[in-house]
């Protein structure tokens, strides 16, 4: 077997059992499922199982039909009918409903109702009260006609080469490019990190002697990076993986959910900006872990790569104002800009294809420098323990 | 197929060529044209004071470093990835991965160097037990004591069975036992033809293991050939005459000075013979518990070369 996988599997197995790798791996999921319950915990407080009153002077509720079920966790309430107020006051009072509802004889004219209560009503109670008196208006009504009613409209919004489309129901897939970016880069950043580590690690602990006795400067490198990868690529399939499943559990409950879906021009692209990225990331952290001679060094100088890569986060209203404004299409062509912004403007327009070509470009070539970078920084500094190398060493005309 | 051929080459000429190399990091030449040769089966002193350029030699040897200057031969030729194989290094600065079991860390240096971990796992097996590691086989590495992780970086030095070893301070942080048992393990590899170049301080450890030497000071060599030829250099034209009796006056000695506290050198004019002087001993009924040529230890050599050196730098400075 070539040695620069029995490197890879090295790394990637000693970092991928960690307990630490191990934290930062099931704390998405976690988060996730913390806000699922959340979520939850919000929309039962919403609700109450406990009935709802109402006394009916227009005649519209003579023979009531329930209004439509709920999906847990929303509680659905039973709307019990009172002749008087005396009743419906003594109910209340013994806190056998939750309020009462009034309807006037002239209410299809004038279209308003009286609510009694000691307590505000929860919102979604009522909401339920409204879909009671909806579906007892259009009783009347064709079931097909009072169904198109009940549904109400749906706008399109269409992009004008008609590539990509938009609707109240289909948000979520508005954001999906950038939720995925963000994910993307989240994940290449801890993963590098742990490279820089590594790398720092070897030259703290005196292996790197052993290793480059053992093995080239070249495939230690390439079998750092490629674990650096799978690594990344471990975080982003299991996060992926809860995502997925929060998002296929959750559109039973949240109706914009419902409207998810994946182009596969989107992750084309995803995937063209972000493994040049992913590379040209690990090939810096790689570098700076050889050139620095201790890991909290390290960890500063990271924050010169890490900062520029969120920066398009801060322009995140100008991109949405004008996607294609001069200083987007300039840090989509950045290398360190261009995996966010990238996928930034992707949310909101369609970007012209001679950008995105000449971004994954940039980027491959930039992995390829960095790469290359990474191998000469790791040859002059590997061996210089307790001192760090200085950048114009790098790129002077030194004999490595 | 590559090995087997590279074994096979490296019978008919030395191990280690080097030719002239100079290395400099800035403004410090660290390493000045330094010529010598490694022969095959030999254990080869690499021997200077600190910061002499012993390690940097090493460095460029094993191509970690490259040379201003000069040229390497190691196992018939330049260095490539398939030599490594057949190298085994342990530097002066240890260095094992510590927070994992010495195990995972010995069976990963040790494919790396093209073991299948089967094979691997049997050699390290024996190793563990003849270094008396067994029992901390599964232990972090960082929990083992310096003396055990300088005996582990020994297994990853032989556990390849490499052609060429090349070994700095070996002994540094061994108790005796070890000492001695290191000593006895780099002999058995010499007997099995295993080229050995050495790097150490502890001279009496260099006059007991190597046949020949290089001693480099200030990145030049200043000494090198055999051990015995080197000695016979520095040795002055005395002997060193062990007696419980108080000696006469001799002829043919120039001046006698106290050696320890139950010997003597004497010290002989240029025409005087060391037979004649071991004659008038017997002849005038001296008895004699030690009667041998004054040749000087390589610690006395070592510093009467390094230290007139050191002594011209700093004159220079």
């Amino acid at each position: 077997m070539t040695k620069f996988w029995l490197i890879a599997w090295h790394e990637y197995s000693r970092h991928v059992f960690r307990k630490r790798f191990l934290i930062v791996l099931f704390s998405v999921p976690l988060m996730i499922a913390f806000m699922v319950v959340l979520v939850i915990a919000i929309i039962i407080m919403e609700t109450s199982s406990k009935p709802v009153g109402y006394i009916d002077h227009s005649g519209l509720l003579l023979n009531p039909i329930l209004q439509p079920r709920v999906e847990w966790p929303e509680q659905y309430v039973q709307m019990v009918a009172y002749t008087d107020e005396t009743s419906a006051d003594v109910d209340l009072q013994a806190k056998k409903i939750q309020a009462y509802y009034i309807i006037p004889e002239d209410y299809l004219q004038a279209g308003q109702v009286k609510l009694i209560f000691l307590s505000k009503l929860k919102g979604s109670d009522e909401e339920q009260f409204a879909a009671f008196l909806r579906v007892n208006l259009l009783a009347n009504q064709a079931p097909q006609v009072a169904k198109r009613i009940l549904a109400g409209n749906t706008i399109i919004t269409l992009s004008a080469d008609k590539s990509r489309q938009a609707s109240q129901e289909q948000f979520i897939n508005i954001l999906m490019p950038l939720l995925a970016g963000i994910l993307f880069i989240v994940g290449m950043s801890t993963s590098s990190g742990y490279l820089m580590q590594a790398v720092v690690e070897e030259k703290e602990n005196r292996t790197m002697e052993i290793m480059v006795t053992s093995v080239s400067p070249n495939q230690l490198m390439t079998g750092k990076v490629i674990a650096d990868i799978a690594i990344g690529v471990t975080q982003l399939v299991v996060w992926a993986i809860f995502i997925i499943l929060a998002l296929v559990i959750g559109k039973n409950y949240v109706p914009w959910l419902g409207g998810l879906s994946f182009s596969g021009e989107m992750i084309g692209v995803i995937i063209a900006v972000m493994v040049p990225a992913f590379i040209m990331i690990s090939g810096l952290m790689a570098a700076v872990g050889a050139t620095v001679s201790e890991g909290s060094e390290g960890q500063q100088i990271m924050g010169l790569f890490t900062i520029p890569i969120w920066i398009p986060y801060i322009f995140i209203g100008a991109f949405i104002q004008n996607p294609n404004s001069p200083l987007a299409i300039a840090m989509s062509l950045f290398p360190l800009t261009a995996p966010m912004t990238i996928t930034i403007r992707m949310s909101f327009t369609t970007i012209p294809a001679w950008q995105l070509i000449a971004s994954v470009i940039i980027l491959v070539l930039s992995a390829i420098g960095a790469v290359w970078l990474a191998g000469r920084a790791f040859r002059l500094g590997m061996l210089r323990y307790g001192q760090r190398i200085h950048w114009k060493e790098v790129f002077s005309h030194q004999k490595v | 197929m590559l090995s087997s051929n590279l074994r096979k080459d490296s019978t008919c000429m030395p191990t280690v060529e080097i030719s002239h190399i100079s290395k400099s990091f800035g403004e410090l030449k660290a390493v000045d044209d330094v010529s010598f040769e490694v022969n095959k089966g030999e254990i080869f002193g690499l021997l200077g004071p600190n910061g002499a350029g012993k390690t940097t030699s090493i460095r460029i040897l094993l191509d970690i470093f490259k040379p201003d200057a000069g040229n390497v031969s190691i196992l018939g030729g330049p260095m490539n990835e398939a030599k490594k194989d057949l190298i085994g290094y342990m530097p002066e600065e240890r260095g094992m991965y510590q927070d994992i079991q010495l195990d995972r860390c010995l069976v990963y240096l040790g494919t790396l160097k093209g073991i299948e971990p089967a094979e691997l796992h049997k050699r390290i097996t024996g190793y563990l037990e003849r270094f008396d590691l067994a029992s901390s086989r599964y232990k972090k590495v960082k929990e083992l004591s310096k003396g055990m992780q300088q005996k582990a970086q020994l297994i990853t030095t032989l556990v390849h069975e490499p052609e060429l070893v090349i070994i700095d301070e070996p002994f540094s942080g061994l108790d005796p036992i070890n000492t001695q048992m290191v000593k006895d393990l780099l002999r058995e590899q010499r007997d099995r033809g295993v080229t050995i170049l050495m790097s150490t301080h502890q001279m009496h450890q260099v006059e007991e293991l190597c046949d020949r030497i290089v001693l480099i000071d200030h990145g030049r060599t200043v000494l090198y050939g055999h051990l015995d030829e080197i000695r016979n250099q520095f040795s002055g034209h005395a002997v060193i005459v062990r007696t419980p009796d108080e000696l006469p006056t001799l002829p043919g000695v120039e001046h006698v000075e106290q050696h320890n506290s139950s010997a003597y050198r004497l010290n002989l004019t240029p025409s005087t013979n060391t037979q004649d002087v071991l004659r008038s001993l017997v002849e005038r009924g001296i008895r004699i518990d030690q009667f041998e040529i004054a040749a000087p230890t390589l610690d006395e050599i070592f510093i009467r070369v390094v230290q007139p050196a050191n002594q011209e730098q700093g004159d220079k400075l």
